[in-house]
């Protein structure tokens, strides 16, 4: 045993340098502590994933919706109901007037007779024809504007269809759409809504394994200060699991939602081709994915940080 | 180096310290001794920081530690190498790591944290062990540990609390020897200890506390 004191001129590198050489070790180190105790990381983790699969699932459901609604709003139809006693011929000859007209793309002409099967066809009741003395449906024109059209030039054109001679009445339901533009509002809102209290359902799960983390730790973190260091020093490590868990969480969500989405694919492609769009049900994509890890990475550390805050400096050496 | 001027420490019921005066000059070695319950450890905790002083003065390189607050903490105790009665190892990791924690505070490179780690488990004689846990060793051997993690960011003032408490007087023997080791290369040493037949056989001033005051070894 000897004393002497080799290579005293050596000590310690700048703080910057030695702050960001332990970031790196901290964040190494707690990535490989997930794995030490695989189990109780995949619940921590899985609990957030499921925590922020939810609203994620519920945003890329949302916006199916929306783009289904953008192909459905432009195939816009006004029918226009004839006067009852009007000739088919008449309204041929309307038909051949108004497809000629700019704003107009085509017009589609439907004897009283069809419209009439058609409608029986349509609520299953074939017999109702039987019971009719007399067909109570007119002539009926189905017209598609120009698909180009602004919602103001589509009122324009309802007005001066609903002026013209032997027009009855015109029917251009713009309150479907109208009701469901507010229904993606609300759902959008709820959306918003149910994300936030997920997230932070998640950030209070991570809260409580940091917690426990610390507690664990509470005899490294004592000699720690005995020794000199700070709240920082010993504070590092317990952010970067929170940053770890919350992130890897935040990937496991975007899985999660990826296997709903396919489970859903089948009924839902077919729910599409039913309201006459061509489109498919797309999931979060890798964006969206990318954007889960993130959120779930920050929601992590913030809560990390928030609980070493509060019970880091409790723990104070006896 | 450190003066405590009539300092006094007043816990709920008992005076733990009264009056106390007292210098400890710069790379001086001296035995703090007394009955259990005497202000030794008291004396100790407010040289760490770990208490402060009911009333008197405390300076420590010519600064009143009163002024050293929140973060400046930390940064103080980093000039002292403490040792424990318990030694305070940590068991979820090596010896090397264990000793390694000082200077990964202080921020050194790896490459000088290998050096340094393996210099000072040398001087206490446990080089080589490095890789093992110091659940493995045997109590005087923790207690190496426990003083190489001490010495290892090469302090001005080493501060020792019982370091034998738990040992039996060959190992005891052993321990102060180091501890005298250091002192001859310039470290300040402060050793708390109630076993008086052992530092009585060393040459060092012996500072006798008696419930809370000085009764012995205030003059050099």
């Amino acid at each position: 045993m000897n004393a002497t004191v080799p290579d005293a001129q050596v000590g310690p590198r700048p703080a910057l340098v030695s702050w960001f050489d332990h970031h790196r070790r901290a964040a190494v180190q707690s990535f490989l502590r997930l794995w030490r105790e695989p189990i109780q990381s995949l619940v921590t983790c899985l609990a957030v994933g499921v925590a922020l699969a939810l609203p994620a699932a519920l945003w890329a459901l949302l916006q199916n919706v929306e783009a289904v609604s953008g192909s459905v709003q432009t195939a816009a139809r006004f029918t226009l109901l004839l006067d009852q006693n009007t000739p088919f011929e008449v309204a041929t000859q309307l038909a051949a007037e108004l497809e000629g007209q700019a704003n107009i793309d085509d017009v589609e002409t439907v004897d009283r007779a069809d419209a009439l099967k058609d409608f029986a066809y349509g609520i299953g009741l074939n017999e109702l024809m039987d019971n009719l003395d007399e067909n109570p449906l007119p002539h009926l024109l189905h017209l598609h504007p120009d698909k180009n059209l602004s919602s103001a030039e589509l009122d324009a054109l309802f007005i001066s269809l609903s002026t013209l001679e032997s027009v009855d009445q015109v029917v251009f339901d713009t309150q479907w759409q109208a009701r469901l533009g507010a229904a993606i509002a609300t759902a959008r809102r709820l959306t918003a809504g149910v994300g936030v209290l997920m997230v932070l359902g998640a950030a209070l799960i991570l809260g409580n394994t940091i917690r426990l983390g610390i507690e664990a730790r509470r005899e490294e973190i004592t000699v720690i200060k005995l020794i000199g260091g700070g709240d920082g020093f010993a504070r590092r490590p317990l952010l970067y699991s929170g940053l770890w868990s919350g992130a890897v969480g935040g990937l496991l969500g975007a899985v999660l939602v990826a296997l709903l989405f396919g489970f859903l694919a089948g009924p839902a492609d077919e729910l599409f081709t039913l309201y006459g769009s061509d489109q498919t049900v797309s999931g979060l994509g890798f964006k969206g994915a990318f954007g889960l890890t993130v959120a779930g990475g920050l929601a992590g550390l913030v809560s990390a940080w928030s609980t070493a805050f509060i019970h880091l400096r409790r723990i104070q050496p006896r | 180096m450190i003066s405590f001027e009539r300092v006094s420490k007043r816990f709920e019921r008992h005076d733990a310290l009264r009056d106390v005066s007292l210098e400890i000059a710069r790379e001086e070695m001296v035995f703090l001794t007394g009955h259990s319950g005497a202000g030794k450890s008291t004396m100790l905790r407010l040289l760490m920081l770990l208490d402060r002083a009911t009333s008197g003065r405390l300076v420590v390189n010519g600064k009143d530690v009163a002024t050293i607050r929140g973060r400046q903490v930390a940064r103080y105790r980093q000039d002292f190498g403490f040792v424990f009665q318990d030694h305070q190892l940590l068991f979820d990791r090596s010896i090397f790591d264990n000793v390694a924690l000082p200077l990964d505070i202080a921020g050194f490179h790896p490459r000088d944290v290998g050096r340094r780690v393996r210099a000072a488990l040398d001087k206490v004689g446990l080089l080589g062990r490095e890789s093992a846990n110091p659940a493995v060793l045997s109590g005087g051997e923790q207690q190496r540990v426990g003083i190489a993690r001490a010495v290892v960011a090469r302090p001005k003032v080493l501060v020792a609390d019982e370091p034998t408490g738990n040992l039996d007087p060959g190992l005891s023997a052993e321990i102060m020897a180091l501890f005298e080791a250091f002192h001859r290369v310039g470290v300040t040493v402060i050793v708390a200890s109630h076993d008086l037949a052992l530092i009585s056989r060393l040459r060092h001033r012996i500072i006798t506390l008696k419930e809370g005051r000085l009764v012995g070894g205030v003059g050099r």
